[in-house]
């Protein structure tokens, strides 16, 4: 029970703390009731065509949805194939001042500006990844749908894919290395006890760390749905729904950046951006919840 | 001889360094050019690149990004007290009444906002704010960022605040300080680098942020201006603009920006670090 005095300490808490119900309350429902206007009209047709024609009223987002899923997927790959090498290097490898300046770096890039990413992939990281990587992938593996078009500009879904990933290396790592370092110091001793390699054993670890290593992935799938600023500058703006990756595409955020400040000019147009990003940040939540209550449940039990 | 367990674990060592290479070169290598192309752009541009104004795409002058700094640093000082303010009362709450349904509804509260897409938010400042005011204004971009950085903030300060040991709240408890007293004298003090970080490192949250200014803060850079109620300009929203546009004197002047960008953030960066490195003596 509270006393007297601690509901008055609570009370008084309360009126600038329920400022976050409030926001929260107040974008789900604006975002929710300006979808409903396009939902009611359009329906589903949004989400299986992907016209996008303001001056005839036709809308469809699915070039855009699939966009940010494919890029996020792609950005999760990559940040898994940098992370979990980072993660195991600061983890087991590294000692004393090293350690402390490679764990700075990834605090470093942890905290960077998207808009300076955005800048050095569109003038560095595309240009690279064309010449080097999209242009020999496409010579070798024309056959399959998925590198069949020549990349033209780079600009492209593969290239914010990639430049995603790079930006969510750091959010995935932190994850991880906060799990690897909460699996008790017992189970190492024992690999080592039983005469394991460090291979061995760091490979036993991440067994060990599977579903928190999973459970970060997911975070980091649900933080490059939303991105924006980087998604803008490298995904190419177009409305052309393509199966080959080194075509220009759109994302969702990237398709409203480039739309919204002229949506008010055509009838519904508002309204169906409103629904795609309604969509995005359903996905998006949902996502963050499930990954960090497995990474709760995942430590409970773990930590003996 | 060599065994396969052995060439196994050097194959393996071999390939973790590389990838982890691979991992920091971005940094490192967006640190370089950033900072070269940045500093072409202040030679060419001289002083005038903190005082002058933007140039028209056709012009040979560099000119500056005046409007653009003292917009950030108008919507910086608006959003940041705000920010902060609400989100050490959330903190507090949070804290101090672990078990109660409100505080554990505030923790995931905190996570849904920090889980809402950042063009979102400017899209419902957009439709909150900026039509029913007629326009585009600082405050509506300040808002947006309140928006984007509380969470963070309460995440930081939260974690700050459970650092300090329950031995010291009970000591102040026992000693007959009121609930609001232990928070104030104790418990903030005991946490104050914690705290401190919270505050620098929301600060370069809220100065970097691009998506949330889209539709909210008005990009205008025609001059300086710090009225709250007009609309402003922001040094991402003025990178964003220039970096894609096809002209080549706005490319330098996005350069320079987004150069003067790093630096700053640089700046906080190494400020958190000292403050961490005071904690460890």
């Amino acid at each position: 029970m509270m006393t007297r005095k601690d509901k008055l300490f609570f009370i008084s808490l309360l009126p600038l703390s329920s400022s976050l119900l409030t926001i929260l309350v107040l974008s789900i429902a604006t975002v929710a009731l300006k979808s409903l206007d396009s939902l009611q009209t359009f329906g589903l047709n949004l989400l299986i065509s992907s016209t996008w024609n303001p001056e005839r009223g036709v809308y469809g987002f699915l070039a855009p949805l699939i966009g940010s899923v494919t890029t996020s997927i792609l950005a999760v790959i990559t940040a898994l194939f940098l992370s979990l090498p980072l993660t195991i290097i600061i983890a087991e490898y590294l000692r004393g001042i090293v350690k402390n300046v490679v764990s700075s770096i990834v605090e470093l890039m942890g905290g960077m500006p998207t808009i300076i990413y955005a800048v050095w992939a569109s003038q560095y990281l595309v240009p690279f990844l064309k010449e080097f990587i999209m242009e020999p992938l496409h010579n070798v593996f024309k056959f399959i749908p998925l590198f069949s078009c020549r990349p033209i500009t780079g600009f492209s879904i593969f290239a914010s894919g990639i430049s995603i990933g790079i930006s969510i290396v750091p959010y995935v790592t932190a994850i991880i290395l906060e799990a690897h370092q909460s699996i008790p110091l017992a189970y190492r001793e024992a690999c080592y006890g039983i005469g394991a390699t460090r291979y061995e054993s760091i490979k036993i670890m991440l067994s060990l760390a599977r579903p928190a290593i999973v459970a970060a992935l997911i975070l980091g799938f649900a933080r490059s749905l939303g991105e924006t600023t980087i998604a803008a500058v490298t995904v190419g703006n177009s409305m052309y729904l393509s199966s080959c990756l080194f075509a220009p595409g759109y994302t969702v955020s990237a398709l409203i950046a480039s739309q919204f400040a002229n949506a008010h000019l055509y009838p519904y147009a508002e309204s169906v951006l409103y629904a795609s990003i309604l969509f995005v940040m359903m996905i998006s939540i949902a996502l963050s919840f499930y990954g960090s209550s497995t990474i709760i449940r995942w430590r409970s039990r773990i930590v003996v | 001889m060599y065994s396969w367990r052995k060439i196994r674990e050097k194959l393996f060592t071999f390939t973790i360094i590389l990838l982890s290479l691979l991992a920091i070169a971005p940094i490192i290598h967006m640190i370089i050019v950033v900072s070269i192309n940045g500093i072409v752009t202040f030679v060419k541009a001289g002083t005038s690149f903190f005082t002058g104004l933007p140039p028209t795409p056709l012009s040979q002058e560099i000119g500056g990004i005046a409007p653009s700094i003292i917009g950030t640093l108008l919507m910086t000082a608006i959003s940041l007290p705000i920010t902060i303010t609400l989100a050490i009362f959330a903190a507090i709450l949070a804290t101090e009444f672990p078990k109660n349904p409100i505080s554990v509804a505030i923790d995931a509260i905190a996570k849904s906002l920090a889980s809402i897409p950042t063009i979102a938010v400017s899209m419902i400042v957009y439709t909150v704010v900026v039509v029913p005011m007629k326009g585009f204004s600082a405050l509506a971009g300040a808002l947006a960022l309140t928006i984007v950085a509380l969470p963070y903030a309460y995440t930081y300060f939260s974690t700050a605040l459970r650092s300090v040991p329950a031995v010291y709240r009970e000591a102040a408890l026992s000693v007959a300080m009121s609930r609001w007293g232990t928070v104030i004298r104790v418990l903030i003090p005991i946490a104050r680098n914690g705290i401190a970080i919270g505050v620098l490192m929301t600060m370069a949250r809220i100065m970097g942020e691009t998506a949330a200014l889209l539709f909210t803060a008005g990009r205008f850079r025609n001059r300086v201006s710090i009225t709250p109620s007009k609309p402003v300009d922001a040094v991402p929203l003025l990178i964003f603009d220039y970096i894609l546009s096809p002209y080549d004197i706005w490319h330098q002047v996005a350069w320079g920006a987004t150069a003067f960008l790093l630096l700053a953030y640089i700046a906080i960066f190494f400020a958190v670090k000292l403050i961490v490195k005071e904690v460890k003596l």
